[in-house]
């Protein structure tokens, strides 16, 4: 009985040995292979099931946020080229060996460093004279593609770096680890939690900057505090996780067709999404390819765009918020 | 001490680089008055809205409201005491009513707070009494557009702003929902001293529903005061160029206007609003500058008898004016004649272009003698350098016919355009011979 087993180790570790002092002794595996056993449960399994959740509900909580301040249902930390500036960063750690003897610390620290200071860049450019929500999203998408032409030139003449690289690109949980996910989970916790307090200023957006402002809100200045808020909550997940696509822009989708256009709602109910969503994927990814290491990021794609088109051609009143009325 | 108006304008000026949106502008608006802002497109009307919410900072003068300057107010603090309807609000999610007017109370709320109990009574009452209680829970994308007007009014209402603005708020409605809005905005400048400031294209309903009406030309206030003192024939040609019939309201005893033609609109549509008509009579070209110069002065003009594809014909054309016209080449026919002198019948003032008479056209000259002693006729010189006569004299010898006649010669175009004006001024009093 693994599952119960597992269940044994956890609530073991969770007690501080209280209950199931040894849950070994019922399990009729030698204390070796139990001791292993015990060791996998927690220290592999469970912070990699946490790191999905947590990962999955940054994404999917800066989702919402980027397509409700962009009015756009198409943004999200990609498009933006967020997650292309944290890539980049873990691509120099690679390619020119920076801090290599300590990668665990250094390659989360070069693709935070990475992704939040595009999204300074991105808010940098559009503070200007002529800052519209267009200017910021085209802002966005050109520095996204920019990046990615770095990357490639980078790689093109590094290719020995090219391979971890090309992992980072797919992303994957393989750094879970109990200091990862405590750090992950504090930190998405607190700027999720800040993020969610915006549903009201979003709500106002969506009628448009000068209607929201009519109403009382600063549209200049949440703008830039969601932004900030959502790049930095981006970078947490692709510092620890690489590039995991469509969470972030399928998740908020489906909280609307669920729920309402309420970013009250929107905001933590696309976290929730996102986490189940990720966590849903990365079990699949090992159903279906038992004892293959799938990156996570081609399954959510894989599992994702079927999935988003159905939701899109069954009711297209989702897309109504991007397009005309 | 009395309390300072709602709005107070001083010396506003607000340029967008090298346009200048509005000028030196002095307006006091006080509370509970409802005030329509009017003007052609591009008068100042939106910026002068945008100035009082904050949207755009005046480069001279000051905004203030309720006697504090815009510019020093917080956006919340600014949202509590105006509130802005806007011509059409972009409307994506079909969110329900109430949830709609209810984002209008963010001004009133911190940001932990969730919607409380008094919001929702306001909303609905709010709701009531714009008539649309029963559609509270209705998407916004599936009701009318006259009801979707009606909800964004009731979201601005929902901020309890004593400032109300709108910004063409009937330019999308029926004329039954821009009487229906319109008078529910006059009720809440009358029972519940909301001061209203709106920008009305319609200076009809504006007259209707408005305590006063301001005017705004180029960035600059031009008439000011209630809608029977504003409201004139001299103020839509000044001001939107357009012809226009005052007539009063038996009911009400207002004003209303009936706007006939555009001053600049070269028609042939009858009208006892321009003077004239000048009718000119030319050919091969000579005329052209005669007609462009006619029209532009903003007389009635027609032409005769002139070929087609030859250039004063085109000129009458483009023009858009009524001409008597014959085939190309051809010798003017008994029709177009009989047209031509028809025209010439109707004419205030005849002017003859210094055009070149050979045997197809030589019967224009014969044609306009016999009117030559009843309409006063201008006589163009012709060129003294080029020949125009190619009839073997015969065109030369009806010219001087016409001068002995009483047709008064001028040495040129504009000469002719000045005489013809002096002439349509003073129409029955024979002009005394003046220079040229």
């Amino acid at each position: 009985m693994p599952f119960v087993y597992g269940l044994e180790v956890i609530v073991q570790h969770l007690s501080g040995g209280a209950l199931f002092p040894d849950p070994c002794a019922g399990s009729g595996m030698t204390a070796a292979r139990c001791g292993a056993y015990a060791f996998i449960v927690w220290d592999i399994y469970l912070p990699g099931v946490l790191l999905a959740l947590i990962v999955g509900a940054g994404l999917g909580l800066s989702g919402a946020a980027l397509q409700g301040v962009f009015r756009n249902p198409l943004a999200d930390p990609f498009l933006l080229g967020i997650s292309s500036g944290g890539t980049l960063g873990a691509a120099i750690l690679y390619v020119y060996h920076v801090g290599q003897g300590n990668a665990d610390v250094y390659l989360p620290v070069f693709a935070f460093v990475g992704a939040v200071s595009t999204g300074l860049l991105i808010l940098a450019v559009a503070r200007g004279r002529y800052s519209s929500v267009e200017t910021l999203l085209l802002t966005g998408v050109a520095i996204a593609n920019f990046l990615s032409a770095v990357l490639s030139l980078v790689l093109l003449y590094n290719p020995t770096g090219s391979e971890q690289v090309t992992f980072w690109l797919l992303g994957g949980l393989g750094l879970a680890d109990w200091t990862v996910v405590e750090i992950a989970f504090g930190a998405t916790l607190a700027l999720g939690t800040l993020l969610c307090l915006f549903g009201r200023e979003l709500n106002l957006l969506q009628l448009g900057s000068d209607v929201a402002q009519s109403a009382g809100v600063d549209a200049a200045r949440t703008r830039l505090q969601v932004i900030l808020l959502a790049s930095l909550v981006t970078a947490v997940a692709v510092a620890f996780t690489g590039i995991i696509g469509f969470v972030g822009l399928v998740s908020p989708h489906i909280v609307r067709r669920l729920s309402r256009s309420d970013y009250r709602v929107v905001l933590p109910g696309s976290a929730a999404i996102g986490a189940l969503f990720l966590l849903g994927a990365r079990d699949l990814s090992y159903l279906a390819f038992p004892g293959s290491v799938l990156p996570l990021g081609i399954f959510t794609a894989f599992a994702g765009v079927p999935f988003f088109l159905f939701l899109l051609f069954r009711q297209r009143r989702l897309v109504t918020m991007g397009g005309g009325t | 001490m009395s309390e300072p108006p709602a709005v107070r304008l001083t010396r506003l000026g607000v340029r967008f680089g090298e346009r200048v949106a509005l000028q030196a502008l002095d307006l006091t608006v006080a509370r509970g008055e409802f005030v329509a802002l009017a003007g052609p497109n591009g008068s100042g009307k939106t910026t002068l809205l945008r100035a009082l919410l904050g949207f755009v900072a005046p480069s001279e003068g000051t905004v203030e409201v309720f006697g504090t300057p815009v510019a020093s107010l917080s956006t919340t603090e600014r949202a509590r005491r105006v509130a802005w309807v806007p011509q059409e609000e972009a409307l994506r999610d079909d969110i329900p009513l109430d949830q709609y007017v209810l984002y209008g109370r963010y001004a009133h709320h911190r940001r932990l707070d969730g919607d409380s109990r008094e919001d929702r009574v306001l909303v609905e009452r709010i709701l009531a009494d714009v008539g649309l209680a029963d559609r509270a829970r209705d998407g916004l994308l599936s009701i009318s557009g006259g009801e979707r007007q009606r909800a964004t009014l009731a979201r601005a209402l929902a901020q309890q702003s004593p400032l109300l603005l709108l910004d063409e708020p009937t330019s999308h409605l029926d004329i039954a929902h821009q009487l229906d809005l319109l008078g529910r905005v006059r009720s809440l400048a009358r029972n519940d001293g909301v001061t209203v400031l709106a920008a009305l294209h319609d200076l009809n309903l504006a007259a209707r529903y408005a305590d006063r009406i301001v005017v705004l030309s180029r960035g600059r206030r031009v008439a000011d005061g209630p809608p029977k003192d504003v409201l004139s024939e001299d103020l839509l040609a000044r001001v939107w160029g357009v012809a226009a019939e005052l007539a009063v309201d038996r009911q009400t005893g207002l004003p209303y206007l009936l706007p006939r033609r555009l001053i600049e609109e070269k028609g042939p549509a009858p009208s006892t609003l321009l003077p004239g008509p000048v009718h000119v009579v030319g050919g091969g070209g000579s005329a052209s500058p005669l007609l462009r110069a006619l029209s532009n002065e903003g007389l009635r003009v027609t032409a005769g008898a002139l070929h087609l594809l030859d250039t004063d014909a085109e000129t009458a054309d483009a023009l858009g004016l009524v001409a008597a016209v014959e085939a190309p080449f051809a010798p003017l026919s008994d029709a177009t004649r009989a047209h031509h002198r028809v025209l010439l019948g109707e004419a205030a003032v005849i002017v003859v272009a210094p055009f070149a008479v050979g045997p197809s056209n030589l019967g224009n000259l014969e044609d306009i003698t016999p009117f030559v002693g009843r309409t006063p006729t201008l006589l163009v010189d012709p060129p003294s350098g080029p020949a125009w006569d190619f009839t073997g004299g015969a065109a030369t010898r009806a010219r001087d016919g016409l001068r002995a006649a009483g047709a008064e010669p001028v040495p040129g175009t504009e000469a002719a355009v000045r005489r013809v004006v002096e002439r349509l001024a003073r129409p029955t009093v024979p002009s005394p011979a003046g220079p040229g």
